[in-house]
């Protein structure tokens, strides 16, 4: 019998959202079978180390959800009460009843849409990203509310009130538990494949708070997005996205020291990169690159890729990077990707060519309350040797970001391009 | 009793001038007393606000409430970070030397309100 704790709770994340999307096309009422799992998942925290891991834990994990459900339609008023009675005898279709009492699961085939169709209805368009993002978590992921709240350093009831609120929406919007049919359907898919995105990189940089990555948050959108490119394995940006988080994630051990301070990439020791994660990244960018059109997502992996593969930092291909981000722009232009195409035109034409490519977003608004900007000019300002303004704009991105290590990191690039005060000023 | 022990936003031009040997420092000992006050159960709270000149204020202009750039308080006076503790008078100004002593810079320690009534 199997009662490791990492055990339970791989099982635990891998049923929930079968065990939800089951009751959701069983029963409708999205909020209410997602309130219901949560318990069952409880119970199953505080039953399974103690009694061990049942014979069916899925079925397990079914019927007590259904009991779940079936007590809050109980505790309910009279007319949800009526609601029930018809909800409860659906006629036609019910699956075979297992040994518990509740229908056991159906084909493969039909657990594969019921996932994709959870996805699809967490990351809602009705929904603000901040909703999509916890739903995701909760429903999808597994996670208790406790659990989202410590990944994004929120109080709990925010999470909970946030979740309440993102399924009230899902239910004044109409939505419904099904796949999306074309031309919807690649347009939904983006914003899960975005929502799935913003989970890595709330994790992996943190936009405020002590700690640079939230391991946590990156391990749950890997897992996600390896699950969603396991159910479309021809979506080739679905790919591209699971190579390029685990392309990033593998040069997490080298991009924080001992203490906790940045180590820039150029800097960071290359044998602390995750050699397994890197060959699965690649292998996974190699067999989908020219299989679809190619998306921002896939050129992000391969940018990421060419940076893994370099043995040394200045062995970079960085005209190749480059002529990546030259695609980049054209496919998804943006102020952001200027900024990294500045980085890579820096290194192939000089950094006074970057500089004046980070000339033009001097106006972009979406760049004013922005750090980055005005870090990278002043990464590039240094390395044209200008140290004055490289220092002056170093000072001001540490007085822009709200990052507390970024803060510290800039801090000290500006001090070591100080020149001591001359003694005969000693008032600054 | 609690304290909250604060700093300030002068703090950060104070130091602009110091050599990054010294800057470093200072990073290394408040990150190691927030460890310290974190492990010991000392600390209740403790953030780090982002720098003075990104606060805007909300001030009544023309009989309505209107934001502007800029802090309150002058930015050398105004707050910067903080910890709570819970601890005595003695312990929370032995806290804040320990940062003064390193930084030269003052820090201001002071008394959270109870919210039950005095016995």
């Amino acid at each position: 019998m199997v009662t490791g704790q990492h055990r339970i709770e791989d099982l635990l994340r891998e049923f929930a959202p079968q065990v939800l999307a089951t009751l959701v096309r069983r029963y409708g009422q999205f909020d209410a079978c997602e309130d219901a799992v949560q318990e069952a998942l409880l119970a199953a925290t505080l039953q399974w180390p103690g009694e061990g891991v049942p014979e069916r834990p899925r079925s397990w994990l079914l019927a007590v959800a259904g009991r779940a459900l079936v007590d809050a339609w109980r505790a309910d008023s009279a007319r949800r009460r009526r609601e029930t009675a018809a909800a409860l005898d659906p006629s036609g279709h019910t699956p075979p009843a297992g040994p518990t009492g509740i229908p056991d699961a159906g084909l493969a085939r039909a657990d594969r849409d019921d996932t994709l169709a959870l996805l699809f209805l967490c990351c809602h368009p009705a929904l603000s990203p901040p909703s999509q993002l916890a739903l995701t978590l909760r429903a999808a992921g597994g996670l208790t509310t406790a659990q989202i709240a410590a990944a994004f350093l929120v109080p709990e009831a925010t999470i909970a009130k946030r979740i309440v609120r993102a399924k009230q929406r899902i239910r004044d919007a109409g939505a419904r538990f099904e796949l999306p049919a074309q031309p919807q359907r690649t347009e939904r898919l983006g914003v899960v494949l975005h929502v799935l995105y913003l989970i890595f990189n709330e994790g992996y940089t943190t936009s405020s708070g002590p700690a640079l990555q939230r391991t946590d948050l990156i391990a749950e959108a890997i897992r996600l997005t390896r699950l969603l490119h396991r159910l479309l394995p021809a979506e080739a940006e679905a790919s591209g996205l699971l190579a390029l988080m685990l392309l990033t994630d593998a040069r997490r051990a080298a991009r924080t020291d001992t203490d906790g301070r940045i180590v820039p990439l150029a800097d960071q020791p290359r044998d602390l990169w995750d050699t397994a994660a890197i060959a699965e990244g690649q292998a996974i960018l190699t067999r989908t690159l020219g299989t679809g059109p190619v998306g921002p997502y896939q050129l992000q992996a391969a940018i990421a890729a060419l940076h893994d593969e370099a043995p040394t930092a200045e062995a970079t291909d960085w005209p190749q990077i480059l002529a990546l981000y030259d695609v980049l722009t054209t496919v998804d232009p943006g102020p952001v990707v200027t900024l990294s195409r500045a980085v890579a035109l820096a290194h192939v034409h000089g950094p006074r060519a970057g500089l004046a490519l980070l000339g033009t977003l001097d106006t972009d608004d979406r760049m004013a309350h922005s750090h980055r900007l005005e870090a990278v000019r002043a990464h590039l300002l240094e390395q044209a040797g200008d140290t004055t303004a490289a220092r002056h704009s170093y000072l001001r991105a540490a007085k822009m970001t709200a990052s507390l290590p970024e803060q510290r990191y800039l801090q000290l690039r500006a001090a070591r391009l100080h020149q001591p005060a001359p003694p005969a000023n000693p008032a600054h | 009793m609690k304290y909250m022990i604060m700093m300030f936003g002068g703090l950060g031009a104070a130091t602009q001038n110091r050599p990054a040997e010294w800057i470093a420092g200072m990073h290394e000992l408040l990150m190691k007393l927030d460890r310290e006050l974190k492990e010991s159960g000392e600390c209740v709270a403790s953030d780090a606000l982002a720098d003075p000149s990104q606060a805007k204020t909300v001030c009544f202009t023309s009989g309505a409430p209107v934001p502007t750039d800029g802090p309150f308080a002058e930015v050398k006076e105004s707050l910067a970070g903080y910890w709570i503790v819970e601890a005595d008078e003695e312990r929370a100004l032995q806290i804040a030397a320990q940062v003064v002593g390193y930084t030269e810079y003052p820090m201001e320690v002071r008394r959270i309100m109870d919210h039950s009534a005095q016995p």
